[in-house]
């Protein structure tokens, strides 16, 4: 048996894996002593392998290009050759007609890799012309990226995961690590072993909170009006580290006019707290000795005022001294495996990779050297993100979408209007691995290798880059994902051909600064359990642990000035508001067994024993009781937008008028209701709508329905995929 | 003194990770078969308002399961209670003695044949509990599986470890 080193394909943990390989097959999954993950695994990261080996228990795996010829006509297989000039083709009558700004590509933030990234953001400036390239951190946590940049100058989180378990306080807001990233709750179970203290805000009682030394149950969408109440207080009562401030950050003053009002009785009715513990919460946060560190995840990003939210966060930290130090900081922690990665890569409309912004006239200088094309050809106008693809296309100004390793079929808002808007393009390329819902509705199937099957370099939650490697030879007639492309480019005119991700690799080092020193020998090493942190400037770093501490123990942020912003604003509550109609709001969360869109994991055996169709609705037994309704029984879930089947899962952890559901449910699927409500950083408002429960008398026929649902749904995929007929689905 | 899985609700995360170790382990170790109606884990995770934990059987010295069967299929061996499935007739009666609530009882159907050809089903019980992975290589699958070392094995010497640390702090506080 050969063991052949993996990062983990799901949550953004950064966990090794020694992948077990007996005669060209994947047959088991062990820990791997990587720096973040010590040997442990979570039940996806040990049993979610097998959908490498096209288990079609959910949709089968792609195994050959195929084109759609008409809208409405059938899928036909092709060779490779005929793909790549038919699709060439369509994209340059496209761009002669439209402008090179009406084709959207997509990078991934799924197991592809970062070299994939960085070839994908260089077609679509280079090869098209466009700075239309984006990735999903957008509906997750592009609200991180922005708003830490605005307030700090760097997007990502500022200290590391194996920090975690010896941070003196852990402040944790809407993040859910048990069930999100496993291996980094895991550091949280170890702080407190270790004497750490813990503060814990969620509406749900999550793991987290039972285990926490402060749990404050805020109420769904408080969260402008709960963080600027805590810095209220470390304010007020003189908490705040006024050295560091006047020292490391600037906008004190503003930051006071607007936090001077939120007393902790005056936002008791907003956030559900009473004041004597909030109080406490903002006095164990301020002085703990040793420092705190904050850590968030969707609670806080998906809200209309996510941006604003996590640069309240940052500004607490800025206030109390607790960042450029180590063991304290700000956490964003990231859900997919290589979603920082995408972002590093610049599958991003406003930057290339290394985050250098595309408006710089220099910048642009650089890049269009290095790419071999003329200076004007590289757009200084930021591109659109794929929140608003659905949008532009039914305007008209967005006629094609080459789509990368992304279900939004799945897992954007509205999917009835994201369905409606994705037929108006005139051109849909699905580059993907799994016939997904999207993929069935696609006019190009490029089939692309998936995890195991290449190797390349990832991106983990706390910027460490790490190395994964082939285990087994593909299946089908498939490629390399940054193979496609570049055939892809090199049929458009701009020739682009590498031997392998190390050419890639050295390239986009070369041209970022961030990156320079971060070679693959660094990562190889240690039999392939490298771990370096960007910013790797030079060949002699290490990388970097903690951001903006500075050698002679002083701070200094990655903005103009040097200092930190310290911002808030006003709380605004989320846009749409319950009603007599809709009076439960719903939120959607992540569940431990399933990951994204569940074209994986819903393709591994254990896994899917563990849970499968319909998901479920987590809601609180009182009311259950007042529905009328028993744990597990098929209820109907309602909104403005949609209704979906669900399986009632009663527990007095979830709060009063509240459900959450799991987005990877396809029976189940609660991007039916949600809202295309974006945030400033063209993030959904996936945590605040408006539904109403209804119980279902027949509950036998309810089970049938789902049944039946389920097999007309898998069995359409499959055809689809077979015999290049039409899916169903709609 | 007999053997048994502890978990420790402070380090529960709740993953399940336990549970799919179990099933696995008590299917060879093979994920192919595996589905829903396939999926016999001899532990659950269990959850309650604040409490998270792991319940599996605590291989009782006095073990009520074996007290109450009528067919003798509950035994001690080798500081461990195991079920012989051979004798077991699926009448429940140790599922309902058993106050931690672990003994499963399966029914499984099997073909019956009659004359050489396929005939029907017969139903085949099982009282399944934790067998301590008796006869694996590596020990419990749970302990293994688990990422947060919230499953450990206690034997005498642990328990007396356990004993010892805790006399030791009692004396410390009397004073």
């Amino acid at each position: 048996m050969q063991k052949v080193i993996e990062v983990c394909p799901y949550c953004g943990s950064g966990c090794k894996i020694n992948l077990l390989v007996e005669n060209g097959r994947v047959v088991g999954a062990e820990g791997a002593n990587g720096v973040t993950n010590e040997g442990k695994l979570c039940l996806k990261g040990r049993y979610g392998w097998d959908f490498i080996h096209d288990t079609k228990l959910l949709t089968p795996r792609l195994k050959n290009p195929m084109i759609r010829r008409e809208r409405g006509g059938k899928l036909e297989s092709v060779s490779w050759d005929e793909a790549i000039s038919y699709t060439a083709k369509r994209l340059l009558e496209i761009r002669e007609k439209h402008g090179p700004d009406a084709i959207m590509t997509s990078g991934s933030s799924r197991s592809t890799g970062n070299e994939t990234n960085y070839v994908m953001q260089k077609f679509a400036r280079a090869a098209i012309g466009t700075n239309n390239v984006d990735n999903c951190a957008r509906v997750c946590h592009g609200p991180s990226v922005a708003g830490l940049q605005l307030s700090l100058g760097n997007g990502a989180m500022s200290n590391s995961i194996v920090e975690i378990e010896d941070n003196k306080c852990i402040f944790i807001c809407g993040w859910n690590p048990a069930d999100s990233h496993p291996i980094v709750g895991r550091r949280v179970v170890r702080a407190k072993q270790k004497g750490a203290k813990l503060i814990v805000c969620d509406p749900r009682k999550i793991e987290a909170a039972r285990i926490a030394d402060l749990y404050l149950p805020i109420k769904n969408g408080c969260n402008i009006a709960f963080i600027n109440t805590m810095m209220n207080v470390i304010l007020t009562e003189g908490l705040a580290d006024m050295d560091y401030i006047a020292r490391y950050t600037s906008g004190l003053d503003e930051l006071k006019a607007i936090v001077s009002k939120y007393t902790p009785e005056s936002t008791r009715k907003i956030t559900g707290i009473e004041p004597d513990l909030l109080r406490k919460a903002a006095r164990m946060y301020a002085t703990t000795p040793g420092g705190s560190g904050i850590y968030w995840g969707m609670g806080v990003t998906q809200f209309l005022q996510g941006v604003e939210t996590v640069r309240a966060l940052s500004s607490m930290a800025l206030l109390t001294g607790n960042l450029g130090k180590p063991c304290t900081g700000v956490g964003p922690v990231r859900g997919q495996n290589n979603v920082q990665g995408a972002c590093d890569m610049g599958a991003l409309p406003n930057v290339f990779c290394g985050y250098q912004p595309v408006t710089s006239a220099e910048v642009r200088k650089k890049f269009a050297k290095a790419w071999g094309i003329p200076v004007e050809k590289l757009s200084d106008k930021p591109g659109i993100p794929i929140t608003e693809i659905a949008g532009h296309a039914e305007k008209g100004t967005l006629k094609a979408y080459y789509c990368m390793g992304e279900d939004p079929f799945q897992t954007e808002p509205d999917l009835k209007a994201v369905r409606k808007g994705y037929a108006a393009l005139e051109f849909l390329i699905v580059q993907d691995v799994f016939m997904t819902k999207t993929a069935a509705a696609a006019d190009v199937i490029l089939p692309a290798t998936t995890w195991g099957e290449h190797e390349g370099v990832y991106s983990s939650a706390d910027r460490g880059f790490q190395r994964f490697y082939k285990a087994v030879e593909p299946e089908g007639d498939v490629k390399v994902d940054w193979e496609i492309i570049g055939l892809l480019s090199t049929a458009m005119g701009y020739p682009m051909h590498y031997n392998n991700t190390r050419e890639i690799w050295e390239e986009l080092c070369s041209l970022s600064p961030k990156y320079a020193g971060a070679t693959y020998e660094k990562m190889d090493a240690n039999g392939g359990l490298g771990y370096v942190q960007w910013p790797c400037p030079d060949a002699k770093s290490p990388g970097t642990q903690v951001l903006y501490a500075q050698p002679d123990g002083s701070v200094k942020f990655e903005m103009p000035d040097g200092k930190g912003k310290l911002y808030t604003v006003e709380w605004a509550p989320p846009h749409e508001k319950c009603s007599e109609e809709f009076p439960t709001v719903l939120s959607t969360v992540r569940e431990v067994g399933h990951y994204s869109c569940r074209s994986m994991t819903g393709n591994c055996k254990a896994l899917t024993a563990l849970a499968d169709e319909p998901g479920f609705v987590q809601m609180n037994p009182e009311d259950a009781l007042d529905l009328g309704v028993a744990d597990q029984e098929l209820v109907w879930v309602q909104s403005k937008r949609g209704k979906v089947i669900s399986r009632a899962s009663v527990s007095p952890r979830i709060n009063r008028g509240a459900v959450y559901m799991t987005y990877q449910w396809w029976i189940g699927a609660c991007n039916e209701l949600t809202a295309e409500i974006l945030n400033l950083s063209k993030t959904p408002e996936y945590k605040f709508v408006p539904v109403r429960l209804e119980k279902i008398e027949d509950q036998k026929w309810a089970e049938n329905y789902v049944r039946q649902e389920y097999s007309q749904l898998k069995q359409s995929l499959r055809q689809t995929n077979a015999e290049g007929t039409v899916a169903a689905y709609a | 003194m007999n053997k048994f899985v502890l978990a420790d609700p402070k380090l529960c995360i709740g993953c399940r990770t336990c549970e799919i170790a179990c099933a696995l382990s008590h299917n060879g170790e093979r994920t192919d078969n595996l589905s829903q109606e396939n999926f016999f884990p001899r532990l659950s995770v269990i959850k309650t308002f604040d409490v998270t934990g792991a319940v599996m059987c605590r291989h009782c010295e006095d073990a009520p399961c074996a007290s109450a069967c009528p067919n003798g299929a509950l035994v001690r061996m080798s500081d461990t209670v195991q079920v012989i499935q051979e004798k077991c007739v699926g009448c429940k009666t140790c599922a309902l003695a058993c106050p931690f609530g672990a003994m499963a009882i399966r029914t499984f159907k099997t073909p019956r044949s009659f004359g050489g050809k396929p005939w029907g089903f017969d139903y085949k019980a099982q009282a399944q509990k934790c067998d301590l992975c008796a006869d694996r290589p590596n020990g419990s699958a749970c302990v293994e599986a688990c990422p947060t070392d919230a499953l450990r094995v206690i034997d005498a010497q642990e328990m007396q470890q356990i004993r010892q640390q805790r006399q030791q702090k009692a004396v410390v506080e009397a004073v």
